[in-house]
């Protein structure tokens, strides 16, 4: 055992693969094909969650779903997936129609959404359910 | 006797089969891949050998000092290696259900169900604080029973490079009634699924036969597709966080907790408790969704 076969030679192997994943085309950037879908994603990822109202954004990477309950599920891209995050008091900034939604949480990006009712999602989320 | 490494005999053949299941999904075989989370999983992996090596002296003492203690002399044999296989197996079973069922011990596993994906890259998504986890204790009986340590290390590698093959979408079922005695890539999905139905489900390692008899065991339903990940799914890729994100969130709790009792339970109770219930175990998640499909039906 030695820095070549410990570090080097897997090292070299990861390369190898990481570099062939991407080259045969595993880097898909997801889009929201409809807002049903992304009322389904919340719904699966929160427990007792239904998808009441939902707004995509205009470039379909993100979208808030309102939920029967009260709360506004964030739906936003992590690499070819989907992460979801209960957004009820989140830290939202509004500028014109883009609201760019902080959620209080180590290592997730703020996430900039362009919406026909930017000025109405921003209050449902400062409401909690 | 000393017997060989399987493990590192098998790692170039581990490397050959991601390659051959990228391929093989590109042209369209069942699964998927993104070059994020295969590097996220394979980053974990290396790590994973080089904390493990860190830590293996004092693994070692240990397994030596019960084996001095033993209970009976068991040669190096056939038959004593198909008996500690076995042994060695269900020793892994009782872990992986305390990996599911302690925090503390998930805050080690918890880190190789973090991938959204499910292909042989996830198999190599690898702790980095399993000594940490006290994971090794449950091995230790082995020694004491008498299973000489170069043994037990021996079939625990072989049980690890077994558990390699199964992450794969691609194999869909196992012919000649291998499902039921073997752990299978079905059998495995499920394990590795956030569906309600699939929590806390199919811990074999090798072995299926351990969750059938002790009532944790969950087929695969073809009408409900496998979502994989973690209930609170991770927003990063970066290993650091990978690999410590369940001991900072211990840390938090255990420093905001409002009692001595909330302080032990949030180290050795179920994932997913709090003292006010404002976050969901598996238990819990899996009781609202029966009463969800007890109300639809």
């Amino acid at each position: 055992m030695n820095w070549l076969t410990l570090v080097v030679l897997p090292g070299a192997g990861i390369a190898l693969l990481v570099v062939l994943a991407r080259g045969l085309g595993f880097n898909a950037q997801p889009k929201l094909a409809s807002a049903a879908e992304a009322g389904t994603i919340a719904h699966d990822a929160l427990m007792g969650f239904h998808a009441d109202a939902v707004a995509l954004a205009a470039d379909a990477r993100a979208a808030l779903v309102a939920g029967r309950d009260g709360r506004i599920a964030l739906v936003r891209p992590h690499g070819d997936r989907w992460i979801v995050r209960v957004a009820n008091g989140a830290k939202v900034d509004r500028a014109g129609d883009t609201l760019t939604v902080t959620i209080a949480e180590p290592m997730f990006e703020p996430v900039a959404l362009q919406l026909a009712d930017a000025a109405g999602w921003a209050a449902r989320m400062e409401a909690r359910p | 006797m000393k017997l060989p490494d399987p493990v590192q005999m098998a790692v170039p053949f581990f490397i050959l089969l991601i390659i051959v299941e990228m391929v093989a999904v590109k042209r369209g075989a069942r699964g998927a891949y993104d070059w994020r989370d295969s590097a996220a999983s394979l980053t974990m992996g290396l790590g994973s050998t080089l904390a493990g090596l860190l830590s293996a002296g004092i693994v070692v003492a240990l397994a030596y000092w019960f084996w001095a203690h033993r209970l009976f002399d068991i040669p190096i044999a056939w038959w004593s290696g198909v008996l500690c296989f076995v042994i060695d197996d269900f020793a892994y079973y009782v872990f992986h259900r305390s990996a599911h069922r302690v925090r503390w011990f998930w805050a080690s596993h918890v880190i190789h169900h973090s991938s959204q994906h499910y292909n042989l890259s996830t198999a190599l998504r690898q702790p980095w604080t399993s000594f940490v986890s006290l994971g090794f204790l449950f091995r230790l009986p082995l020694f004491f029973i008498g299973f000489p340590p170069a043994l037990v290390f021996f079939c625990a590698a072989l049980n690890l490079v077994y558990q390699f093959w199964i992450h794969t979408e691609v194999v869909k079922r196992l012919p000649w009634g291998l499902e039921s005695v073997l752990n299978t890539p079905s059998h495995h999905r499920v394990h590795h699924g956030t569906n309600p139905r699939y929590l806390d489900r199919n811990y074999a390692g090798v072995f299926i036969v351990w969750d059938r008899w002790l009532g944790s065991f969950e087929p695969e339903h073809d009408d409900e597709p496998v979502r994989y990940g973690i209930v609170k799914n991770l927003p990063t890729f970066n290993p650091l966080w990978t690999a410590f994100h369940e001991w900072i969130g211990i840390a938090k709790d255990v420093w905001n907790a409002p009692s001595w009792k909330a302080r032990w339970m949030y180290v050795a109770g179920p994932p997913g408790w709090t003292p006010d219930g404002s976050r969901d175990t598996a238990d819990v998640i899996r009781a609202a969704w029966e009463m969800e499909q007890q109300a639809a039906e």
